[in-house]
């Protein structure tokens, strides 16, 4: 099914093991300070994804501020099998699943996420056509982009990239932000959004095509 | 899929699929014939596969705005819950 040896996919984790280990020691210790910047650094993304199951922002950030309630007081029993972030990640999403039944909302994210399905990743005139030569190659192929590590880096480079990611639809945001910036694997990004495989992937096709699609803007004017 | 290639417009919606390593056999091996041939498809892989580490790279690809951080009255409220906890394990 599966080849042994594709290509990786970055999956870094935002918290390390190690760092997890003594961020939980401070918790534990009761550092304040830990604690309100786990708070500034998740509020955003638990939100994000309370929202696949909630239909307003301030019903999904009562359920984020539940989530950090339940975290308090269920620190002592957290047992290390997951990651802290995954653990307060499926705190939150047990929390908005309930919150969502209850408020019977009326768009299910499944059915947001199958509405860009069909949308192309390359506009198709980028594609050789029927009476051509070769139909379905490219006529229009990427150029290869040089350098782009380190061209990424620059300041404005980066600023493409942020406002790429921001002017993505809420469902492929979500899932871009839970893959490649929270490091999420598929599995728990389908058992947090209530996604099937097929589905997440599709998502996360469309948003990275999308800013891969700015970033070769980006390379095409700054070359 | 039946037919025996694939053509670079039908890669450009498999690239993610390929990256995660989940596609049946027949359509890895078509994929695979495909990009030992064509350059443009494996620059478009590339392309795919920088994407995603420079969003990963991005620490703050969360995007901002409205909300992206707790109110403050918010977060001090958190944080007197936490101190709560912590001073009622003293007490007990």
């Amino acid at each position: 099914m599966a080849q042994p040896t594709g290509p990786a996919a970055p999956s870094r984790g935002t918290l390390s093991a190690d760092r997890d280990e003594r961020l939980l020691a401070a918790l534990r210790a009761g550092d304040e300070e830990a604690f309100a910047g786990l708070v500034r650094r998740y509020h955003a993304t638990l939100k994000r994804v309370a929202r696949a199951y909630v239909s307003t922002d301030s019903v999904a950030e009562e359920v984020v501020q539940e989530t950090w309630l339940a975290a308090i007081s269920g620190l002592d029993r957290f047992e290390q099998r997951a990651s802290l972030k995954t653990w307060l990640f499926h705190i939150l999403a047990n929390k908005a699943k309930s919150r969502g039944a209850r408020e019977r909302r009326i768009v299910p994210f499944a059915t947001l996420a199958r509405a860009g399905e069909d949308e192309a990743s390359v506009p198709p005139d980028r594609f050789q056509q029927a009476g051509d030569t070769w139909p379905g190659h490219w006529a229009m192929p990427p150029r290869p982009w040089e350098d782009p590590e380190r061209r990424l880096q620059s300041l404005e480079a980066r600023e493409r990239l942020r406002a790429a990611i921001g002017a993505l639809p809420e469902v492929q945001q979500t899932v871009l932000t839970l893959r490649d910036v929270e490091g999420f694997d598929a599995d728990e990004v389908c058992a947090l959004l209530d996604l099937t495989d097929g589905n997440q992937r599709v998502i996360l096709h469309r948003a990275r095509a999308r800013v891969r699609a700015e970033l070769e803007r980006y390379f095409e004017e700054t070359a | 899929m039946s037919v025996d290639e694939i053509v670079c417009r039908e890669f450009a919606e498999l690239a993610t699929d390929y990256l995660e390593g989940a596609m049946p056999d027949e359509t890895l091996e078509l994929v695979e014939e495909h990009l030992a041939m064509c350059d443009w498809c494996r620059d478009y892989l590339d392309q795919m596969e920088t994407t995603a580490r420079a969003v990963a790279a991005e620490p703050a690809a969360a995007p901002p705005g409205p909300g992206s951080e707790p109110p403050p009255a918010i977060l001090d409220a958190l944080v007197g819950a936490f101190r709560a906890r912590t001073a009622g394990e003293g007490d007990g």
